[in-house]
C-alpha cells in the first residue's frame, strides 16, 4: 500500500491496466465482427440477428444488477442483524 | 405355572433382597440381579408359544360372580413384560452404579420397592380383565411411591406428593367409573379380541367412555394429566430411566392401547365419530409437550417433557384405529423405551460423574464422557426418528396406518414433532461435542462408574439392534389382528 | 460376494478407518478408500443385485444404471479430491463425518428402493449436519442445527410421500413419476428441500459459509446433486419444475450479486447453477436429462475447484469478505489460476467443461420449442458470468490491494486443485470423454462456430457490463434477508408473544384453581377441625397441580358433555 503503484506488479501499473482495456475492446469488436463472417444459427428467429448475443448479454446484465440494487434496498441488512438472536439460545 | 410365576419371582426376590442386605451389601446387588434374570428368563420363556399362537390363561380367584382377577398373555402384553423383565436387567446394573456412585441412603428400601413395582407391572401386562388391570394399576402407583420420595426432603415429598395425588385422583375418579359402566352394560371386563363393546355402547356415551378411561389412566400422561411426569423426575435417576420411561409410563400407554383394541374395539370406534377427539388430544399432547420441553433448562426435566410428547405418539398411533398404526403403537413402546432409557442413564451417568444436572452446564462434556455423549446422541436420534434408531422403525407404522386412514392430522403431527424433537435435542447434542468447556466448571472428571457404561451402551446398542433386527417383534405384534402374518 | 459388495459400504468402513488410524495409516485410509469405492462403483452391474428384507419388505440397496454410476463415479472421484484437499488440514472427525456424507450420497445413487434411499438420505443429512458444526465458531453453531432441522424436516416429508406411496399403491420402486397427488407432492418437496429450492433455500447459504475451509468443499458437493439425481430418477419431465429451476437461477443470481462473503457468493451460485439442472429435468427429454447429469458432473468439479479455492484463501488469511480482501494474486499465483479458471467453468466459457454440459440444456429448451425458457437461461448464462465468473475472482484476487501476502495453498490443497482444474479444461476440449457415459445417446455436437460466437459475445459484453457496472457493486458490510426471516425472525416473535399469552391464561387459571382450593380446605378447616397451621403445611394448600389437572379435566367433560349432548 504504501509502495509507489510503478513499483508493484507490473499487472496493477496504470498503463497495464490501460492497456489491458485496450485488448477488452478489441476482442469485443472482434467477437461482433466475427458475426459477419460465421453464421449464427438462432432457434427463434431473433438471436441470429446481428450482434444479438453482445446486446442482450449486455442488457441481461445491466437489467440484474438494477433489479438487484432495487431488491437490496429492502433486503439489506446490517451484517450483525441476526447476531442477537444466536448468542441468548 | 409360568404367569404366575412372573408374579411370584419378583415378590420372591424383593424378600430374598431384604435378607440379603443383612448379609452384605453386595449379596444385596447379587439378589437384584438375579431376580432380574429370573424374571427375565421366565418371561421370556413364555416368548415361543404365544409366537405360535398360543394364549395361555389362569383364573386365580373369583371375588364376585362375574369380577374376577385373572391373567392372559396375548402379544401386546406379552412384549410389555418382555420390554420391562429384560430392560431390568440393564437398569439393576445401572442402579448399582448409580446407588453406590451416588452414596445414596436407603439402598435397600430402594431395591426392594424396585421388585415390588416390577410384580406390579408384570400384573398389569398380563392381566386378563379390567379389574385386575385396575388393582395392579393402583398397586403400581403405590408402590412407585417410596421410589419417587427416596430423597426424602421437603422439596421432594412435595413432587413425590403431585404424584401421588394426579395418579390416585385420575384413577379412582375416572377409570374405576369408567370400569364399573363397562362391567355393567357389557356383562364383563374381559380383554377380548374385537372388543366387547360394540352393542353395549354407542355414540356419544362411547366417547365419553373413551375420555373416562383415556383420563383415567393417568400413567399415558395426556395433557392435562401430565403433570405428575415432570414431578417424579425428583426420583433418583435409575427410577425415572426404568419406570418413568419404561415401566409405569408404558403401563399407561398399554393400558390404553390395550383398552381400545381389546374393549372397544377399533372397527367400533372407527365407525363411532364420538371418539375421533382423542387423536387431537394426543396430537395437541405431543405438540404442546415439544413446545415446553423447548423451553427446559434441566435436562431431566427435558427428558420428561420429551416422554409427554412420545407418550403421546403411542395414544395417537392407537387412536388411528388401524391395524398397521396398533402395531406402530406398540412398536413405538418398545422403541421409545430403548431411546428414552438410554437418554436417562445418560443424565444419571452425567450427574453421577459431574453432579451437572443443566443443559447449560454441559459444554464440551463429550470429551470428558465419550460413552456416555454417544450414547445420549444415539437416544436422540431415535426420539427425533432418524435411521439407523428404532425410533424410524416406529414412526414408519404409525406413518403407515396414518396412511390407512388418509388421517392427514396424524401425519402433519409427526411432521411437527420430528422438527420440534430436532430443535431441542440437537442443540444439546451439539455443545456436548462441539462446545467449550466453561472455566472453573467443577472438578476434573472422567466417565461415570463401570456399571453405568454398561448399561447405557446396552440400551444405545440395543436402539440400533431394534433397527435392523425387528422382524420378531413385528411379527409378534401382527398377530393381535388374526393369527402368525409376516 | 466381494464383488457385489455395495460402493457405500466401503467409503463408510473408510470413515469408520479414519478415527482410530493414526499418522501415514490415516492418511493412507483417506487416500485409498474413495478409489477403492471407485472401482467398486464400476463393478455395480445394470439391474438390481441385492436385495434383502427389511421392516416387511424386499429393499434392494444396489441398483446400477449409467446414469447411478455417473453420479456415484463424480462422488467418489470428489471424496478422494475432497481428501487430498483436506488430510493434512482438516480434523479427523471432519474427515471421517466428509467420507460418511459421501457414502449416503453413493448410497443414494445405487439405492433400488425408495427406502434405502431414504435411509441413505438421512445418513447424508445426519453427517453433513456435524460438517457445518466442524465450523467451530458460534455462528456455524447456530447454522448447523437450523440446517439439521431444516433436513429432518425434508427428511420426514420425503418419508411421508414414499408411505403415501407405498399404502396407496403398493410399490415402492423407483419409476418415473409426476407430482399429481398428496403423496408424490410428499417426495418431491421432500427432495426439492435438499435442492435448495424456493421457499426453503435459505439453508444452503446459511450453512455453507460457516463451516471450514475444508467442510465447505464436501458440503458444496453431495446434497444438491444427489437431489438432482433423485428427480431425474423420480420426477423427469414434471413441468413445475421448469419454473421452480427458472426461479433457483434468478434468486441464486440476485442474492449473489447482493453479497460480500466470498463463499456465500459461492453459495448462492450453487443454487442457480442447481437451477439450470432442475429446469432441465423439468423440460424431461433425453438431451435435457443429459444435460442435467452431465452439468451436474461438470458442476460439481468446478464448485469444489471455487470452494477450494475460497478455501485455501479462508485458510491463510482467516478472512471471508470480499471488502477485507483483494490483491491476493500477487503471492497466491496457483490458487488465483485454480479459481480463474473454476469460474471460467461455471460462466461456461467455451473450453471449458461447463460449456460442453450447461449448453445441452439450452439446446434441450430450444428443441422443445420453450422460448421464454431458453431466452432466460441465455440470459442467465449471462448473470452467472456477472455474479460468479468475473465477480468471486476479480473481488478475492484482484481488486484494490487488500495489504495481504497471504503463502500460497500447502502442497495437498494445490495439488486437489490442479487435479479439478485439468478435469474442467479436459472435459471443455474432449466432451466426448464425459457424453459416452451419460444415460442416453449423445448426438449433440456442442461446438458449432455459431454457437461459439453467440457465447463469446454473449459472456464478454457481461464482463463489459461488471465492469462498467462496477462503481454500483461496491460491496457493504451486509446481509440479505432470505425467506429464513420468516422463521428466524418472525416466528419467533409470534411464538414468544404467543407463549406469554398463554403464560398469562395458565397463570389466570390457576390463580383460580388455588382460590377454589383454599375455599375447600377453608370447608375442610371447618368440618375436620384440622388446625390452621397444619393446614399450611398440608395436602391441599401445597398440591396445586393436582386441583389445576383436575380443574382441566372437569372443563374438558363439561365441554365434551355440551358438544355431544346439547
Amino acid at each position: 500500500m504504501s509502495q509507489h503503484p510503478d513499483d508493484d506488479t507490473w499487472l496493477v501499473r496504470p498503463a497495464t491496466i490501460r492497456l489491458l482495456w485496450r485488448i477488452l475492446w478489441i476482442v469485443l469488436a472482434l467477437t461482433v465482427a466475427a458475426h459477419f463472417v460465421i453464421k449464427v444459427k438462432g432457434y427463434f428467429v431473433i438471436d441470429a440477428w446481428y450482434g444479438f448475443g453482445a446486446a442482450f448479454g449486455f442488457l441481461a446484465c445491466l437489467l440484474m444488477v438494477l433489479i438487484a440494487k432495487g431488491l437490496g434496498f429492502f433486503l439489506k441488512r446490517d451484517e450483525n442483524y441476526y447476531r442477537g438472536d444466536q448468542e441468548d439460545d | 405355572m409360568t404367569i404366575l410365576a412372573s408374579l411370584a419371582i419378583p415378590l420372591a426376590g424383593a424378600l430374598a433382597i431384604l435378607l440379603a442386605s443383612r448379609v452384605s451389601d453386595n449379596l444385596r446387588e447379587t439378589m437384584t440381579l438375579v431376580t432380574a434374570l429370573a424374571l427375565a428368563w421366565n418371561v421370556w420363556s413364555l416368548l415361543p408359544a404365544i409366537m405360535a399362537g398360543e394364549r395361555p390363561q389362569v383364573t386365580l380367584f373369583e371375588v364376585i360372580p362375574g369380577i374376577d382377577i385373572g391373567f392372559a398373555i396375548e402379544p401386546l402384553g406379552m412384549l410389555f413384560a418382555a420390554l420391562a423383565s429384560g430392560l431390568w436387567i440393564v437398569n439393576s446394573i445401572y442402579s448399582i452404579g448409580y446407588m453406590r456412585g451416588n452414596k445414596e441412603k436407603k439402598q435397600t428400601r430402594f431395591y426392594v420397592f424396585f421388585a415390588f413395582s416390577l410384580a406390579a407391572t408384570i400384573g398389569i401386562a398380563f392381566a386378563a380383565n379390567l379389574f385386575t388391570l385396575f388393582l395392579f394399576y393402583e398397586a403400581l402407583t403405590l408402590l412407585t411411591y417410596p421410589l419417587v420420595s427416596h430423597k426424602g426432603d421437603e422439596k421432594t415429598l412435595r413432587s413425590a406428593r403431585v404424584y401421588l395425588g394426579i395418579l390416585l385422583t385420575t384413577s379412582i375418579g375416572l377409570l374405576l367409573p369408567a370400569i364399573i359402566w363397562t362391567y355393567v352394560v357389557a356383562g364383563n371386563g374381559n380383554f377380548t379380541p374385537g372388543g366387547i363393546l360394540a352393542g353395549h355402547v354407542e355414540g356419544p356415551a362411547l366417547g365419553l367412555l373413551l375420555g373416562l378411561f383415556v383420563f383415567g389412566i393417568g400413567k399415558a400422561a395426556v395433557m392435562p394429566v401430565h403433570r405428575w411426569l415432570p414431578a417424579a423426575m425428583v426420583a433418583p435417576t435409575p427410577v425415572s430411566a426404568l419406570l418413568h420411561a419404561v415401566a409405569v409410563v408404558k403401563a399407561g400407554v398399554f393400558s390404553v392401547t390395550k383398552v381400545i383394541v381389546y374393549i372397544f374395539g377399533i372397527e367400533h370406534l372407527f365407525s363411532t365419530p364420538s371418539s375421533g377427539w382423542l387423536l387431537y388430544a394426543a396430537a395437541f399432547t405431543i405438540i404442546v409437550a415439544s413446545l415446553v420441553a423447548l423451553r427446559q433448562q434441566n435436562l431431566k426435566r427435558l427428558l420428561a417433557y420429551s416422554t409427554v410428547a412420545q407418550l403421546s405418539y403411542v395414544i395417537m398411533a392407537a387412536a388411528i384405529l388401524k391395524p398397521l398404526a396398533e402395531i406402530g403403537a406398540s412398536i413405538h413402546m418398545v422403541a421409545h423405551a430403548f431411546g428414552k432409557i438410554t437418554l436417562f442413564f445418560a443424565a444419571g451417568a452425567i450427574y453421577t460423574a459431574s453432579k451437572k444436572t443443566e443443559i447449560g452446564q454441559l459444554s464440551g462434556i463429550g470429551r470428558r464422557m465419550p460413552w456416555t455423549m454417544t450414547a445420549f446422541t444415539i437416544g436422540a436420534l431415535s426420539m427425533i426418528g432418524v435411521p439407523p434408531t428404532g425410533g424410524f422403525v416406529s414412526k414408519w407404522f404409525i406413518l403407515a396406518g396414518a396412511f390407512q386412514a388418509d388421517n392427514y392430522v396424524a401425519i402433519f403431527t409427526i411432521i411437527t414433532s420430528t422438527v420440534l424433537n430436532a430443535a431441542y435435542f440437537l442443540p444439546i447434542v451439539f455443545i456436548a461435542w462441539f462446545g467449550r468447556e466453561t472455566e472453573g466448571a467443577g472438578a476434573h472428571h472422567g466417565e461415570a462408574p463401570l456399571p453405568i457404561i454398561i448399561a447405557l451402551t446396552t440400551t444405545a446398542a440395543l436402539t440400533i439392534l431394534f433397527f435392523l433386527f425387528n422382524g420378531p417383534v413385528i411379527a409378534l405384534e401382527a398377530q393381535i389382528f388374526g393369527g402368525p402374518s409376516s | 460376494m466381494i464383488d457385489l459388495l455395495p460402493p457405500a459400504l466401503i467409503l463408510l468402513a473408510g470413515a469408520l478407518l479414519v478415527g482410530p488410524l493414526r499418522g501415514h495409516w490415516r492418511s493412507a485410509a483417506v487416500l485409498l478408500t474413495p478409489l477403492v469405492t471407485l472401482w467398486a462403483v464400476w463393478q455395480v452391474p445394470d439391474g438390481v443385485s441385492l436385495s434383502l428384507p427389511f421392516l416387511g419388505y424386499q429393499i434392494e440397496p444396489l441398483e446400477g444404471s449409467a446414469l447411478r454410476r455417473l453420479f456415484a463415479t463424480i462422488f467418489a472421484l470428489m471424496a478422494f479430491v475432497g481428501g487430498l484437499y483436506a488430510f493434512r488440514q482438516a480434523r479427523w472427525y471432519e474427515l471421517a463425518a466428509g467420507y460418511a456424507y459421501a457414502a449416503g450420497a453413493i448410497g443414494v445413487c445405487f439405492a433400488g428402493d425408495l427406502i434405502t434411499l431414504f435411509l441413505f438420505w438421512e445418513l447424508m443429512a445426519l453427517f453433513s449436519t456435524i460438517i457445518v458444526w466442524c465450523g467451530g465458531t458460534p455462528g456455524a453453531r447456530a447454522a448447523g442445527i437450523r440446517y439439521a432441522i431444516m433436513h429432518l424436516l425434508g427428511g420426514v416429508i420425503l418419508k411421508v410421500g414414499i408411505e403415501g406411496v407405498y399404502v396407496h399403491t403398493g410399490s415402492l420402486d423407483i419409476q418415473p413419476m409426476l407430482a399429481t397427488n398428496f403423496d408424490t407432492w410428499m417426495i418431491l418437496i421432500g427432495i426439492l428441500i435438499n435442492a435448495a429450492a424456493p421457499p426453503l433455500s435459505a439453508w444452503l447459504a446459511d450453512a455453507y459459509p460457516e463451516s471450514s475451509p475444508t467442510g465447505s468443499v464436501f458440503l458444496s458437493a453431495f446434497t444438491t446433486k444427489t437431489a438432482v439425481l433423485a428427480l431425474i430418477l423420480l420426477f423427469p419431465g414434471e413441468p413445475v419444475l421448469i419454473w421452480i429451476g427458472i426461479y433457483m437461477i434468478m434468486y441464486g443470481i440476485i442474492y449473489a450479486l447482493l453479497e460480500n462473503d466470498a463463499r456465500r457468493i459461492l453459495a448462492y451460485s450453487i443454487v442457480n447453477q442447481v437451477g439450470f439442472m432442475v429446469c432441465a429435468i423439468g423440460i424431461g427429454s433425453q438431451l435435457a436429462l443429459n444435460g442435467a447429469a452431465a452439468h451436474a458432473f461438470a458442476h460439481i468439479v468446478y464448485k469444489a475447484l471455487l470452494f477450494m479455492s475460497a478455501g485455501v484463501v479462508v485458510y491463510r488469511t482467516g478472512k471471508r469478505k470480499c471488502t477485507d480482501l483483494g490483491g491476493l494474486f500477487r503471492t497466491m499465483p496457483l490458487t488465483t489460476v485454480c479459481g480463474i479458471i473454476g469460474a471460467l467453468s461455471i460462466s461456461s466459457f467455451p473450453l471449458t467443461s461447463g460449456f460442453t454440459t450447461k449448453t445441452m440444456i439450452s439446446q434441450a429448451a430450444a428443441d422443445g420449442g420453450l422460448v421464454t425458457v431458453y431466452f432466460l437461461l441465455a440470459a442467465a448464462s449471462a448473470g452467472v458470468f456477472l455474479h460468479a465468473g468475473i465477480k468471486f475472482p476479480w473481488f478475492v484476487f484482484f481488486q484494490k490491494d487488500s495489504g495481504l501476502r497471504p503463502k500460497d495453498a500447502p502442497w495437498n490443497m494445490g495439488v486437489a486443485m490442479v487435479i479439478f482444474a485439468a478435469i474442467c479444461l479436459w472435459l471443455g476440449i474432449f466432451p466426448e470423454t464425459l457424453y459416452q457415459f451419460l444415460p442416453y445417446p449423445v448426438d449433440y455436437i456442442p461446438y458449432t462456430a455459431g454457437k461459439v460466437v453467440f457465447y463469446l459475445q454473449l459472456l464478454l459484453f457481461s464482463g463489459l457490463a461488471f465492469f462498467l457496472l462496477l462503481p454500483m457493486m461496491k460491496r457493504t458490510l451486509t446481509i440479505s434477508l432470505d425467506m429464513d426471516w420468516l422463521w428466524r425472525v418472525f416466528a419467533l416473535r409470534i411464538g414468544s408473544a404467543l407463549y406469554n399469552a398463554l403464560g398469562s391464561a395458565g397463570g389466570m387459571l390457576e390463580d383460580a384453581s388455588l382460590k377454589k382450593l383454599t375455599q375447600l380446605a377453608a370447608v375442610g378447616r371447618r368440618y375436620l377441625g384440622v388446625g390452621k397451621s397444619e393446614a399450611s403445611r398440608g395436602l391441599f394448600a401445597r398440591t396445586w397441580p393436582i386441583g389445576t389437572t383436575t380443574l382441566w379435566i372437569a372443563v374438558l367433560l363439561t365441554a365434551y358433555l355440551l358438544v355431544y349432548f346439547l
